[in-house]
């Protein structure tokens, strides 16, 4: 059996499930991370996948520009993280809800 | 002439507006004196014109100013002086100048003396207006300012409860009539273009007859509120609880008969339309008789006098409405005079007994107060038409009217009514001035009224027993513009079996009320005679139970009608679906505020949601597009468009 | 000077209400009555300067806001809001003159001049937005005056003002933007000039669309039934000043729109919904006459009747020809200033009893005769006592709508009676019996500073019933005109027959020709 596209846009599909159902259930702001971070590489798969499908390397191109950002948005992320766990000891989701409208 | 025209017609007004100025000042005999001189004035006016008129002068027509004017419509300040506004001018002003004169010594002891007689004269420039307009926009401001003044006149002793009721009652029902009269004017000028009288009057004939019987029923319905024809008639009796000479000027003398004058001026539309002229004849009849019947058993003496200006204002309906227009008008104008004389006399019985009006606890006032006695019982018998006084011509003359034109039926309800009329008549003098002397049960020491009072009455008088003698030359004036009928019974034999006949049924009838009424044994009524148990009896003294029918049916329904429309229809409903509207956004927000909880989980629990729900949107309508055409043959086979 | 008088009409009052921030507590009156007289003298100068044989626009004032979207600021007065414009600015003066002594007199006063700003603005914009800026800004004083100086309700009273009005005036802004819209796709080029949009035919599938659109803006504001709920609040918390002013002119926005838009953009539409809003009008008529006799309060009363005169109003405005236009444009000042005075007058005895219910008085005519007089006159012009001004539009108003309807008129006729009922029963309650409280037994009499609000509005409404000319011709110029463009412009059969044709020459000739043939 040949891999072919629609392998990897089961795949790419299945991923960005378990990403989407991280960041609905997880309440660790770290998971939550990982859970974005899977998000967006499912993505990244199914650009690379298209991408080399049609021959057209736009695809692939804007696969970096996600990992770019998606390495940038961990850093800042992490770093807020950090900030809030000097201050408020935990990481907890629940615990941040000073936005309540 | 223009001159006398605007004397007679402003000359009121400014009498009005002299004791306007006094107002609010205590009384002054000035207030009084001024504005009577000016009527006198205008009377002079008056005459002067009808002098001129007479010798065969055309009618004065002026035109004052504009008053609107817009797109079609044209109505000016206009004024005409024919023959039969002269007519209409000469009654008003003659009458409203004795009681003018009267009521300065008749409101003596007033306080709002001053006030009086600022109403009073407005209401004889309202009522000038009303005659002498040349278009129906005028005669519509005079109409309505007759309205206004007898509001103010009726309700002038606003403290008292029954007055101010008896007042709006009255505004409000001589509204109702007003309505109609505003659609006839409304039909005049979509139909003829204008207003004016002659010019509509002359587009007439070319219109259609159902447009012309419309115009005529509307504008009479306007005539019926102001003469106080059935049904509109209850507010006239009310209308008592006003001062005496306002009874005597508005609701006997003048204003009432603005129906009739209104009749007799629109003659050339109502020539046309013959079947509304009988109705208004078959109404005036049963009028007549109605309001008759209601005076019979009634114990208030003004309202004796009322229900029997209202019968004899069916008399003035049936001429009109069988075409003998100037029958009408001259009867208006003799009754003009002896029921304004029998008013004032009333007065001076209701001074002399403290305001007492039940004749029943008077008696045997003619000792005490001959000359009201003179008057009063020389007014009865013209009102009850004896030769050689003044009803015996005009209203003889109205019997004739129905009796050469064959309806015989209406003949013999006024036949009948003429016996009720003598009879209720002379049982009020035989009650007031007769008999014993019951009022001293009461502890009154009845005393004459002021001479001057008497002296001004007097020309009423004269007016009551002489007026019949000017029929021919009145009838020589009035045909130049009225249409021209003579009625003569042919026969001779019938016509002096008619006359006597008359004559005597209604002197028997006289006698009847002397024998019942002017003996001793009348007592005052207290609720236990048979006769007061009867069932007629009760029907009559509550006159038909009418009042009582409109109060319970009319205004009652409207009163809680009125009521469950607002707390129940505006409150309950039409502003309670804002508010609910409201609500529901308020609520909504106050539900879905949840959503921002702040937690972060949460909200982005909402933010796949939504992602969700805009991709199967997208989703949806693509395949829409793309399958639209198939949709479009899917809708049309269920019937859609 | 002449040619921005109305520039100077608007933007004078605001800049003189900039100013008021810096004068005095105790010479603000003094002021404000100074600028408010100078505002209405410049309002009659623009009365003496207009030519009343011209039937378009006259002192038309341009300035482009926003070229490419076809916004400017177009101004222009004719006929039809020369003498609202006027009575505005009589109002503001007259209500200044005779303010009593509230709290925050300052805020007040300046409140009042910014308002007449909005309103000199409404009525002599050209351009649909800067007309629908001014009516939007209208509001907002009118909420401070009534959440600021209110009854005890005020705050809902006034956001349901705010909010109510708004949400109309929403849809009338989305009609707005369509038919500039559908102007830009007829001819190429953006407009908002109202001048531009009387030239456009629309279809009248369209026409239907915009006129729904427009009419629940407006119909909000008049109110009409069933939109009319929020008036008696705004009302009855109101202070006599913010009543005063919301009745005579700022009800008076909707029918004047009405007139300036509906009509002449819309003239098969305006034909089409002819009878349903005549229906609607004759309820507003019958209903709230029968709601104002039900009322305790005396104040609630006038605002009721407010409601069943703005019927008449909106009936002679749908007669669609010129007898019943005049009429409604006359009654709308007609009931301007009879309505002000009516509201002044309640504000007269609740200044001195602190209360507006009926059953509170009895007996004030022998207390109080000179206001018993003056009440009583207002009352009998409220209604429709020929002579007085009231007649003059009621009587036009109705005698137009009878070429429409004979059924409807005969009903909306009852307007005189069901008026009668409830207006003598209110007088009669208030004025009439023997005083029985022992309050009103000392009441004095209407005092010098409030004459010279009423004496001033009994001139006018006894002479503008005696003499209406004036008033009126100017009025029927432009009405001419405006009738004629609808019937030019209309489209279908049934409009044409409608709106009648005031060229008389087109018909005589055309009989002649089929004459010769």
């Amino acid at each position: 059996m040949e891999i072919g596209l629609n392998h990897y846009l089961v795949l790419s599909t299945i991923l960005f499930a378990i990403g989407l159902i991280g960041v609905m259930r997880r309440k660790n702001l770290l998971l939550l991370f990982f859970a974005t971070e899977i998000l967006l590489n499912s993505v990244n798969i199914a650009f690379a996948a298209i991408s080399h499908y049609y021959g057209d390397l736009t695809g692939q191109m804007f696969a970096f520009f996600v990992i770019a950002i998606a390495a940038s948005e961990v850093a800042v992320g992490l770093g807020l993280l950090i900030v809030w766990h000097k201050r408020h000891g935990n990481i907890d989701l629940d615990y941040m809800s000073t936005m309540k409208g | 002439m223009e001159l006398y025209l605007y004397l007679a017609l402003f000359a009121p007004l400014a009498g009005s507006l002299f004791a306007a100025l006094f107002g609010a000042s205590p009384r002054i005999k000035i207030a009084g004196i001024v504005p009577s001189f000016l009527l006198f004035v205008s009377f002079l006016s008056s005459t002067v014109l009808l002098s001129y008129i007479l010798s065969g002068g055309e009618a004065v027509h002026v035109e004052m100013m504009t008053w609107m004017a817009t797109g079609n419509l044209y109505i000016p300040f206009g004024f005409v002086v024919d023959q039969v506004s002269v007519t209409m001018m000469m009654v008003v002003t003659l009458v409203s100048t004795v009681v003018h004169i009267y009521s300065i010594g008749y409101m003596d002891h007033d306080k709002g003396f001053n006030r009086f007689f600022s109403y009073l004269s407005a209401f004889v420039f309202s009522m000038m207006v009303l005659v002498m307009s040349d278009n129906f926009a005028g005669l519509f401001i005079g109409w309505e300012g007759v309205g206004l003044c007898s509001w103010l006149l009726i309700g002038f002793w606003y403290h008292k409860e029954s007055a101010t009721w008896a007042a709006n009652e009255a505004f409000i029902m001589n509204r109702i009539a007003d309505l109609g009269m505003l659609i006839g004017i409304f039909l005049v000028y979509w139909n003829t273009g204008t207003l004016q009288y002659n010019q509509a009057f002359a587009a007439m004939p070319n219109l259609d007859k159902e447009i012309l019987t419309w115009m005529g029923i509307f504008l009479f319905i306007g005539a019926m509120g102001k003469s106080a024809q059935f049904p509109l008639h209850t507010w006239l009796a009310d209308a008592m609880e006003g001062p005496t000479p306002v009874s005597a000027l508005i609701h006997a003398a003048t204003m009432v008969t603005a129906g009739v004058y209104l009749v007799v001026r629109a003659n050339p539309l109502f020539d046309l339309i013959p079947n509304v002229g009988l109705f208004i004849a078959s109404l005036g009849a049963f009028v007549a008789l109605f309001a008759a019947s209601m005076a019979l058993v009634n114990r208030d003496m003004k309202r004796i006098i009322a229900y029997s200006t209202l019968s004899q204002l069916g008399y003035m309906f049936v001429a009109a409405g069988l075409g003998a227009y100037w029958v009408a008008l001259f009867h208006l104008m003799a009754h003009a005079f002896f029921k304004a004389l029998l008013f004032l006399g009333a007065g001076n019985v209701m001074h002399a007994m403290h305001d007492e009006l039940d004749p029943f606890k008077m008696g045997g006032l003619r000792k005490a107060m001959k000359w009201t006695f003179i008057m009063m019982t020389l007014a009865s018998v013209a009102l009850a038409g004896i030769y050689p006084f003044a009803g015996f011509f005009s209203k003889d003359l109205i019997l004739e009217v129905a009796f050469v034109e064959n309806h015989y039926i209406i003949y013999s309800v006024l036949l009948f009514t003429a016996g009720l009329t003598a009879f209720y008549s002379f049982r009020l003098v035989a009650l007031i001035f007769h008999g014993e002397e019951r009022y001293k049960l009461f502890g009154i020491h009845p005393h004459e009224a002021y001479k001057f009072m008497l002296i001004a009455m007097s020309p009423l008088l004269i007016l009551a027993v002489i007026a019949g003698s000017m029929k021919m030359t009145y009838f020589e004036m009035i045909v130049n513009l009225l249409p021209n009928h003579e009625y003569h019974i042919h026969s001779h034999l019938t016509f002096w079996i008619m006359t006597i006949g008359t004559q005597l049924f209604v002197i028997a009838a006289i006698a009847f009320a002397y024998k019942k009424y002017a003996n001793s044994n009348v007592k005052v009524p207290d609720g236990t005679s048979k006769i007061e148990n009867c069932l007629y009896y009760k029907v009559l003294s509550n006159q038909y139970y009418i009042p009582y029918a409109y109060e319970e049916y009319l205004v009652k329904p409207y009163r809680e009608l009125s009521s469950v429309l607002w707390r129940h229809v505006d409150m309950k409903v039409v502003d309670a679906t804002v508010d609910g509207i409201a609500n529901i956004i308020y609520t909504t927000g106050e539900k879905t505020r949840d959503m921002q909880s702040g937690n972060l989980s949460t909200m982005l629990k909402w933010m796949v949601a939504g992602t969700v729900g805009l991709l199967s949107l997208a989703v949806v309508f693509g395949l829409a597009v793309r399958y639209s055409g198939e949709i479009k043959l899917f809708l049309s086979g269920l019937g859609v468009q | 000077m002449l040619d921005h008088i109305l520039s100077i009409l608007i933007f004078f009052p605001a800049l003189a209400a900039m100013f008021g921030f810096i004068i005095h507590k105790d010479s603000i009156r003094a002021y404000g009555v100074v600028v408010a007289t100078i505002e209405f003298a410049l309002s009659l100068w623009l009365w003496f300067a207009f030519d009343s044989n011209v039937s378009g626009m006259q002192f038309m004032e341009q300035l482009p806001l926003v070229p490419a979207f076809g916004i400017n600021y177009i101004l222009g007065v004719d006929g039809v809001s020369l003498f609202i414009i006027i009575l505005a600015a009589f109002f503001t003066m007259i209500g200044i003159a005779s303010l009593t002594d509230t709290k925050d007199v300052k805020n007040m006063i300046i409140t009042l001049l910014f308002l007449q700003m909005t309103m000199a603005g409404v009525f002599v914009a050209l351009d649909a937005i800067v007309f629908y800026i001014f009516w939007e800004l209208s509001l907002v004083p009118m909420l401070y005056i009534i959440g600021a100086w209110g009854g005890p309700l005020r705050i809902y009273a006034s956001v349901k003002f705010f909010l109510y009005t708004f949400a109309g005036s929403l849809v009338m802004l989305v009609g707005m933007l369509f038919m500039a819209y559908f102007y830009y796709q007829a001819t190429g080029a953006w407009s908002f000039a109202i001048l531009d949009w009387y030239r456009l035919i629309l279809p009248e599938s369209f026409q239907l669309w915009l006129f729904v659109a427009f009419f629940i803006g407006f119909a909000i504001k008049v109110p009409m039934f069933p939109f009319h709920t929020w008036l008696p609040y705004a009302h009855g918390q109101a202070p006599t000043i913010g009543s005063v002013i919301l009745a005579a002119i700022l009800l008076k926005m909707g029918t004047y729109a009405f007139i300036r838009f509906s009509l002449p953009m819309f003239p098969d539409a305006s034909v089409f919904f002819m009878f349903p809003i005549a229906i609607l009008a004759i309820i507003m008529i019958i209903y709230t006459a029968m709601v104002a006799y039900a009322q305790e309060d005396v104040k609630q009363v006038v605002a009721y009747s407010s409601v069943s005169h703005m019927g008449v109003i909106i009936l002679g405005t749908f007669a669609l020809n010129v007898e019943g236009i005049s009429g409604s444009i006359f009654l709308m000042i007609a009931h301007g200033v009879v309505s002000g005075a009516l509201f002044l007058l309640v504000g007269v005895i609740y200044d001195r009893r602190h209360t507006k219910m009926m059953n509170e008085f009895g007996g004030l005519a022998s207390v109080m005769p000179r206001y018993a007089t003056i009440f009583g006159l207002m009352m009998m012009a409220s209604v429709g006592m020929p002579l007085t001004i009231n007649f003059v539009g009621e009587f036009l108003s109705l005698l137009g709508f009878y070429q429409q309807s004979h059924i409807l008129t005969l009903l909306a006729g009852t307007a005189i009676i069901v008026g009668a009922i409830y207006m003598l029963a209110a007088y009669k309650k208030m004025f009439f019996g023997v005083v029985t409280k022992e309050e009103n037994k000392n009441l004095s009499d209407v005092n010098s500073r409030e004459l010279i609000a009423l004496v001033p509005l009994a001139i006018i409404t006894v002479w503008l019933g005696i003499y209406p000319k004036p008033i009126l011709e100017p009025i029927n110029k432009s009405v001419e005109s405006i009738v004629q463009l609808m019937h030019d412009k209309s489209t279908t059969q049934e409009a044409k027959s409608r709106i009648p044709n005031l060229i008389k020459g087109v018909e005589i000739t055309r009989t002649s020709s089929e004459e010769a043939h």
